[in-house]
């Protein structure tokens, strides 16, 4: 295995979250709490409790699920996309590395960001509301699981892409309304039935679901199958993956 | 410093096609054999099919058919022996805009499975005069610097075989020149050189052996000495006293020609004949009191010979 390619692909994607840290961090960190000012202060204040959770400590692994996926797939598709923009893609694809070794470079690096960011905003939220984690080890299994899950497939987005448009169009016009319509200010079992089955079909409920259960102890949906999902998504991820580099897909002649 | 031996073969190429669809036939079966420590010049109008032959011994765009051989390990089989030897400057400026030229040059070393070494990285930044700039973002760099800063990364992993696809496009006359000589230089320590250039003087005054391809197909490969032997052509010029309306019929045997509204009259001899046929012409010229102030030779350039062949194949 190339180490060393695989170390100098991660760290210079690490470096350029560093040059940019304000796009990064920053700014996630205070779109995040304007959605703590917003819904848990101001429309909080108007809602009790859900299933016995403060609204505003309800939201919270919503929103922390909300930034790690738009991150992941962001970081990762424009980690990908841009040496494809420039032409520089031509030393990754001349130099002696594997697939596997590039996938882990630039997924690495892009996971890494959103795992460093959910945990900053976890750390945000405890500014405004009080928090209890009660499974740990399964908070931070669920976080890395889709920190890696949606920068691969983000990924696949930046190899797909032909433009900047098409770099966009993905994560704002699916994952977007699919983050929002899936848990993330609400439990599933709020909605009538007929919307609750079709929530079902949407895969990020699972994610929250799953998460907000290491939290607070209650999900929609059962915590195997939230695991599950997360792990059936992330292999068809590594599936297309190796699609993409056995035929060159969009990368080789 | 690496073992020059040209007698051994350093890439392979055997058969090689490439089709792009629907039906462009980029490359019709490509056979070549790269000599160790040789400076190879690949010379070809645009289009002819240079890059790709490049970017296939790469690694960068895949074979349709055929396959490539370095130091007898297979591109693809063997990807990572392969690709580790080999460094590329590629045609176009593609560089990291907002990167500056140490993390770039250090980037590439890494890529390619080197360990960090500052102080190589150093050496190549001033063998390139380009260490007053390693903290510039390369967004800042002219043209001729971001070709420098695209040499060093080629070089940042010492390769055995380099690669310069375009390499003095765009740069000016001081760069080119420097450029050449830095890869003489290299040459000297053992490196193989594979250059592609439109500049004919670039590859007469720097290539071992030549090989032209158009469309394609590589129509010849030969020493630049005996290409340059075989198919040069000696011009004599004769400034004549008096102008002449056409050649006279005393002298059809000879392959002149009228040049300057008749003042000059060119005779074209083959320099690997026997007898250039310059005694006799110049008696015949005696015979036909036709008398001349001034007379010179001139040897067709490889930039003749490169258009005469290509127009042959065209």
């Amino acid at each position: 295995m190339n180490i060393e390619a695989v170390k100098s692909i991660y760290l210079f994607e690490m470096n350029r979250a560093r040059r940019t840290l304000f796009q990064s961090i920053v700014s996630p960190v205070i779109s995040t709490a304007l959605y703590f000012i917003v819904f848990g202060s101001a429309i909080g204040s108007r809602i009790t409790e859900v299933d016995g959770i403060s609204y505003g400590s309800f939201i919270v692994p919503g929103l922390i699920m909300l930034s790690v996926l738009t991150q992941s797939i962001a970081n990762a598709s424009f980690g990908i996309y841009f040496p494809k923009f420039t032409g520089t893609i031509y030393e990754i694809l001349s130099a002696p590395v594997s697939s596997f070794e590039i996938v882990l470079g630039y997924v690495g690096a892009a996971a890494t960001k959103s795992l460093i960011l959910g945990l900053i905003i976890l750390a945000t939220a405890h500014l405004f509301v009080p928090m209890h984690i009660a499974h740990p080890f399964w908070m931070m299994s669920f976080l890395v699981l889709t920190c890696i899950t949606f920068s691969l497939f983000g990924f696949i987005i930046g190899i797909w892409a032909d433009g900047f448009e098409k770099l966009q169009i993905i994560p704002l016009l699916i994952i977007t309304p699919l983050v929002f319509l899936g848990g993330t200010f609400y439990s599933i079992s709020m909605l009538p039935p007929v919307w609750q089955t079709v929530s079902m079909f949407n895969p990020v409920v699972y994610l929250v679901s799953g998460f907000r259960w290491s939290f607070f102890e209650m999900a929609d949906v059962n915590v195997g199958l939230s695991l599950f999902m997360i792990t059936f998504f992330l292999a068809a991820c590594v599936a297309l993956i190796w699609w993409i580099f056995k035929t060159g897909y969009e990368i080789k002649d | 410093m690496l073992q020059k031996d040209t007698n051994q073969s350093v890439i392979q190429v055997e058969g090689l096609g490439k089709t792009y669809p629907p039906d462009f036939t980029a490359l019709k079966k490509i056979n070549l054999t790269i000599k160790h420590g040789e400076i190879f010049a690949l010379l070809g109008p645009n289009g002819a099919g240079k890059t790709t032959l490049i970017s296939i011994i790469c690694g960068i765009t895949n074979p349709t058919s055929g396959r490539v051989l370095v130091k007898g390990k297979n591109i693809i089989s063997d990807f990572r022996a392969t690709r580790a030897l080999i460094g590329l400057v590629p045609q176009e400026l593609t560089t990291d805009a907002f990167e500056t030229v140490w993390a770039t040059v250090s980037f590439t070393r890494g890529l390619f499975g080197k360990k960090p070494n500052p102080a190589f990285i150093e050496k190549i930044l001033k063998q390139l005069s380009l260490w007053d700039k390693k903290d510039n973002k390369i967004m800042t760099l002219s043209g001729g610097m971001k070709r420098r800063v695209l040499i060093a990364k080629a070089l940042s992993h010492e390769p055995e075989i380099l690669f310069l696809d375009e390499p003095t496009a765009g740069v000016d006359v001081e760069l080119r020149k420097d450029m050449w000589a830095l890869v003489r230089g290299l040459q000297e320590t053992g490196v193989t050189i594979i250059l592609t250039t439109h500049y004919i003087e670039e590859a007469e005054e720097m290539a071992d052996r030549i090989g032209i391809i158009n469309k394609g197909e590589l129509i010849l490969v030969e020493e630049k000495a005996t290409l340059m032997q075989k198919l040069g052509k000696k011009q004599l010029s004769l400034e004549l006293q008096k102008p002449l309306k056409q050649i006279p019929k005393a002298l059809a045997d000879f392959d002149l020609e009228l040049a300057d509204d008749g003042h000059c009259l060119i005779y074209t001899y083959d320099t690997t004949a026997k007898q250039t046929g310059i005694t006799a012409l110049l008696s015949k010229l005696g015979d036909a009191d036709i008398k001349f102030k001034d007379l010179s030779t001139n040897k067709s350039s490889l930039e003749d010979i490169f258009v005469n062949l290509v127009k042959e194949t065209t």
